[in-house]
């Protein structure tokens, strides 16, 4: 069972537990997580899954690729340029089985 | 288990009256039958937002696939396939539509035909007529040098697009409709035939080039049918949205001031402008197997209408929604639809339109007004538009 907790400017948090594996984007739009959008479904073509990585969860992820950096230029909430990513590049229940993501104020 | 119920009837409506103004008809359906079947079309109106969104969720109940009974063809493009065979697609288009592309290449070429048109739409003087004499061509004008299209003129491209959607569009199944969505297939194969070959040779930044040079080149089939589907929508769309955003912006003077004094709330009128008269109203999707959404039951084959104009109006989203107000609180329309056939195009869109065409068509017609009381005549559903809007300014 992987295990996602989202973070909120107001320091509330929602968790999700997958027991198959999904992106943290994926995991959020069917739980009805709140601020994460995910518009284009995955695809690298929008940056409404932005999220800020939490400390301790960054060099377990996979670089970030040629799509994902130039999506990553058109972010809502400004980027942090050491943590911000797209969360649907980000897999869970495949090697990595808990992460901790702080949600952006906006989207869109 | 939730309880279940069949879809109400909603056969209080006929197509012209959707045709005239369908947003009265999109309210009544949001309060009384979201999901409801519609005779007049065979199909099942989703006009909720969340039965909108929700329906793209899942591919392999909702299916973007079709049976060709159409009279004449333009051949699958993405649009119409599922994941796999649809991503294959979409990976072919690479970054020509993307933000990258449009900083290097696309925003130049935007804002150097922006500047023409304006100096035509001053040309034909006050009273002229914003679709014709600056929306239709410029959007054609740039969509032609971001296909490719070296040997064709941007009244080709605007006359193929416009013939396109009409016949995507022609469920009276009018012959003459007909005849000239088939004229236009011929005239783009045979553009085709001709600039394949050349981007062969000197590939570019074009999409044209990017299918037929990419690392797994598309199949001519697929080329062609992708072609048009970009051509189809990617003047018709960008044309008419300009217009809407215009009307919006100008039938609210106070907006038109605040955009006047800060050009950067221009890409906030754009996307108003799409979620208050989306110019694509409805998609289709077909059910793949029995299925229930919202609580209805929908049988294997059932034809579900998208109808994301209504989603982007629906109440318990977007309050008072039915104004166009480019200071609402920002959230995610359905415009571009959402998940994996969101509109490749938004980017581009965006950037010609909001960053582009509306900052220089305000600071280059001072005192812009329209030039009539009366509000401009719009019709459609499926694809709704204005068709005329005249302004006027102080010369």
């Amino acid at each position: 069972m992987a295990r996602i907790v989202y973070r909120y400017g107001d320091g509330t948090t929602r968790a999700v537990e997958r027991a198959t594996p999904a992106s943290v984007m994926r995991a959020a739009v069917e739980a009805g997580i709140p601020g994460i959008v995910g518009e284009c479904g995955g695809q690298t073509m929008c940056a409404t899954c932005h999220v800020y990585v939490a400390d301790g969860y960054l060099d377990r992820l996979p670089d970030i690729g040629d799509d994902e950096e130039e999506m990553l230029g058109c972010t809502a909430s400004p980027r942090d340029e050491v943590r911000s990513r797209l969360s649907c590049q980000i897999v869970v229940g495949s090697g990595l089985d808990e992460i901790e993501v702080e949600v952006p104020e906006t989207q869109i | 288990m939730p309880n279940t119920a069949k879809a109400p009837v909603a056969d209080w409506f006929t197509l012209d009256q959707l045709h005239d103004d369908p947003y009265p008809i999109y309210a009544r359906l949001r309060r009384e039958a979201p999901i409801a079947w519609v005779p007049a079309t065979g199909g099942y109106f989703l006009t909720s937002y969340q039965a909108c969104r929700d329906v793209n969720l899942d591919q392999r109940i909702f299916t973007a696939t079709r049976d060709y009974t159409r009279r004449y063809s333009m051949g699958a493009s993405m649009l119409h396939k599922d994941d796999p065979e649809h991503a294959v697609e979409r990976k072919a288009f690479g970054g020509v539509l993307k933000p990258n592309a449009i900083n290097r290449d696309w925003n130049r070429i935007f804002a150097e035909n922006a500047r023409r048109y304006l100096g035509e739409l001053r040309e034909a003087g006050p009273g002229a007529d914003l679709v014709e004499h600056f929306s239709g061509p410029f959007a054609a004008e740039c969509l032609r040098e971001m296909l490719g299209f070296q040997n064709a003129a941007h009244e080709d491209v605007h006359r193929w697009s416009q013939t396109i959607m009409d016949g995507n569009s022609n469920s009276d199944d009018d012959e003459a409709v007909w005849e000239r969505y088939r004229r236009s297939g011929e005239e783009i194969d045979a553009a085709l035939d001709e600039m394949i070959p050349r981007l062969r040779s000197n590939p570019d930044g074009s999409l044209i080039s990017a299918l037929v040079n990419g690392p797994e080149p598309m199949s001519l089939e697929s080329v062609r049918a992708n072609v048009k589907m970009t051509v189809g929508g990617g003047v018709k769309e960008p044309r008419d949205t300009l217009v809407i955003a215009m009307w919006g912006l100008l039938s609210h003077p106070d907006q038109l001031d605040q955009v006047r004094n800060d050009p950067g709330a221009a890409t906030l009128a754009f996307d108003e402008a799409v979620r208050w008269v989306s110019p694509i109203g409805m998609y289709p999707r077909k059910a793949t197997r029995p299925t229930t959404l919202a609580g209805i039951d929908l049988p294997e084959g059932a034809n579900l209408g998208v109808v994301i104009a209504s989603a982007n109006r629906d109440e318990t989203v977007f309050a008072n929604g039915e104004e166009f107000d480019l200071n609402r609180e920002r959230k995610p329309h359905l415009a571009f639809a959402n998940g994996a056939h969101i509109c490749a195009g938004q980017h581009a869109a965006k950037a010609m339109i909001g960053r582009v065409a509306l900052p220089t068509l305000l600071a280059g017609l001072p005192g812009l007004r329209p030039a009539q009381d009366t509000e401009p005549r719009s019709g459609g559903w499926i694809f709704r538009r204005i068709h005329e809007l005249r302004l006027t300014w102080d010369a």
